[in-house]
């Protein structure tokens, strides 16, 4: 199978999607010209009509989709960075995630919401934070992340089809990173809502996705030379959260390391360690370790890594889990 | 645009209409017998009956806050009967019960309703965009108050309808309330429509108590719109006979407001001032207008019939658990 880079496997799942569908349509900022790869050209082939720039006005930009929705077409949002959702948090949280069941309405709201995310950058805080936990906490909004170039593919072509509101970030620090995807027009999606393991090991579970599950693979591969054998489960989709997948790997390996490149406090990792004590408690043989960003503002500049969680701070609590 | 015989008659059965209609509200809620607030219209029903007597099925509306949108809705020819089941918890509600007073009709194009004032502003860009897209020639009635227009979210919409020439009329309900607050006192100009100068888009002030000069200028805006002209602020100056909701004092900033205040306001009822002008036009007969009183009366009475007669909505936690996504 060929290989191509995890951005521009986001961009073909947006180029085949909107070929296949004339509702499709992209607005952002500067998704013309492109910031990021991932919009870059689409517009010689789509048109200004179907790539379409705003001023820097987040809430009118996203009221361009909400509305459009409501009308039946089928909009992605390119927010550019995920920090920048903030400025029309109102309309995407509260206003999306309520539409279909507090109207009662027949329909939901097709909408797509996307930006680049996470540490790696030193941009600090408000170019760096992670929303996918925040977006979880509100109802009525599926949240998903992909961790390859193939399930970027399928993920972003799933998201589209899907009828209700999506936010899908992608984490920047895997923006290049390789990996086999099937061809142009070879039709596939990765469906939401369900987890995927993506090394088969026996002693530990490690739940981790994007940027951490690249760390997770290179510390199993190091424990690995010791006799270790480490699981790890990509969560793929934070809402809905697949945690049968998690409580089946528990059965095996009693025990579990979330890592979550989130703040902690409020965090989908305390999601997941509350719903295994509640649903798998029998299964657990040492209280669930939890690595995430501490509870305070990412710094940028070299001080960036000095918080982060990382591949040291995922092998500590492997062996603290194992200990 | 003069207004013919008919349009008028038009105007006045739906300004008599949604007279007794917030009446109708404002009783039921001091009765005990409506869920949740009511934000009574009362003084400011002709805005909504001018803006949108005349809208085509097909175009979007976002209704003002102030009579939950009630003015607005049953002049565009929705019928309302699911928005007193919803008021009242019912399962036949426009929301099936789920929501006491928001209200979707998304067949006519009214797709949402929300606590956040100028959430309108938002999503009206989207629809004017899609009609922009879609070439039928439908427009956006986009209604709020003066209040609406500190939004941030008003300026981001002014800016992106001006920008694409978007269908979109801006209809500025201006009471003189946000809140308790006097418009005069939150924004630095004397009309809320100065700030259409800011962004090169036409604007109109007009008289909101008189409902055939609102229709006037909306039916020349709606024409401009549909005509691919762009967007266009209307500003009705309004007024508020009541508090901003069933309950809280009755204050202009946190004064009581004076006796003299509404007096003054009450001398231009817009049901009276509509009733004097049809009969010295000699468009409508006294006992033409009694009936037309009558008629919106047994309107009523047969929607709070529907209402009271249908079932309180009582679904599982697990029912609506199921009903948060769609497949």
């Amino acid at each position: 199978m060929r290989e191509i880079t995890f951005i521009d496997a986001i961009k073909e799942a947006y180029e085949e999607e909107m070929r296949l569908d004339a509702d499709v349509f992209m607005v952002g900022q500067d998704i013309r010209g492109g910031i990021f790869p991932h919009t870059k050209g689409l517009v010689d082939e789509f048109g200004p009509d179907r790539i379409v720039d705003t001023p820097i006005a987040e809430s009118g930009m996203y009221g361009v989709a909400l509305g459009a929705a409501q009308e039946g077409l089928r909009p992605i949002v390119d927010f550019m960075f995920g920090g920048f959702t903030y400025y029309a948090f109102a309309e995407c949280t509260v206003t999306t995630g309520q539409y279909h069941f507090l109207h009662g309405s027949p329909r939901s709201l097709p909408i797509v919401m996307t930006a680049g995310v996470g540490i790696g950058q030193r941009l600090a805080n408000d170019h760096a934070m992670s929303i996918h936990g925040t977006f979880a906490h509100h109802p009525g909004i599926k949240v998903a992340m992909p961790s390859t170039p193939y399930d970027a593919k399928g993920m972003f072509k799933a998201a589209i089809r899907d009828n209700n509101p999506v936010m899908i970030p992608w984490h920047m620090g895997i923006m290049m990173l390789k990996g086999e995807v099937p061809d142009i027009g070879e039709d596939y999606i990765v469906p939401l809502g369900v987890a995927d393991v993506k090394l088969v090991g026996s002693d530990v579970t490690v739940l981790a996705n994007s940027l951490q599950l690249q760390n997770t693979l290179k510390v199993a591969e190091k424990l690995a030379l010791e006799g270790i054998s480490v699981e790890i489960i990509d969560p793929r989709s934070f809402v809905p959260f697949d945690l049968d997948t998690v409580l089946k790997s528990l059965a095996k390996t009693n025990r579990l390391v979330v890592v979550d490149e989130d703040w902690e406090s409020g965090s989908f990792a305390n999601t997941v360690s509350a719903n295994v004590m509640e649903h798998g408690f029998d299964l657990l043989d040492a209280p669930v370790l939890r690595v995430t960003l501490p509870n305070m503002p990412v710094p940028g500049g070299y001080m960036e890594e000095y918080i982060a969680p990382n591949p040291e701070k995922i092998e500590k609590a492997i062996r603290a889990v194992l200990a | 645009m003069k207004l013919t015989k008919a349009q008028k008659v038009k105007l006045f059965v739906n300004l008599v209409r949604s007279y007794h209609y917030d009446k109708m509200m404002y009783r039921r809620l001091m009765q005990g017998k409506l869920i949740g607030f009511y934000h009574p219209a009362g003084g400011a029903i002709a805005p909504g009956v001018g803006a949108c007597s005349f809208l085509n099925k097909d175009d979007n509306l976002n209704p003002h806050h102030r009579g939950h949108g009630i003015t607005h809705m049953i002049s565009k020819g929705i019928d309302v009967k699911t928005f007193l089941a919803e008021h009242t918890g019912k399962e036949t509600g426009c929301c099936k019960g789920r929501s006491a007073w928001h209200f979707h009709y998304p067949d006519d194009k009214v797709y949402q309703q929300s606590g956040f004032i100028g959430h309108n502003f938002a999503p009206s860009v989207g629809w004017g965009w899609a009609a922009k897209r879609r070439g039928q020639n439908q427009v956006v009635m986009n209604c709020s108050g003066d209040g609406s227009y500190g939004e941030g979210r008003a300026h981001e919409a002014l800016l992106m309808a001006q920008n694409w020439k978007l269908p979109i009329i801006f209809f500025c309900e201006n009471n003189d309330m946000a809140i308790f607050s006097r418009s005069s006192e939150m924004h630095p100009t004397e009309h809320i429509s100065s700030l259409a100068q800011g962004y090169g888009m036409d604007s109109v002030i007009v008289d909101g108590q008189d409902v055939f000069a609102v229709a006037e200028v909306v039916i020349d805006a709606i024409k401009k719109a549909r005509q691919g002209g762009g967007p266009v602020f209307i500003e009705a100056k309004t007024m508020r006979y009541q508090e901003h909701d069933i309950g809280t004092p009755d204050l202009g900033g946190w004064e009581a407001r004076p006796d003299a205040e509404h007096k003054k306001m009450r001398e231009r009822e817009p049901v009276n001032l509509a009733t004097e002008q049809l009969l010295k036009d000699k468009v409508l007969t006294q006992k033409k207008i009694d009936e037309i009183h009558a008629s919106a009366l047994e309107e009523i009475a047969h929607v709070e019939t529907y209402a009271d007669s249908c079932e309180i909505a009582r679904p599982t936690e697990e029912e609506l658990l199921a009903d948060i996504f769609v497949d």
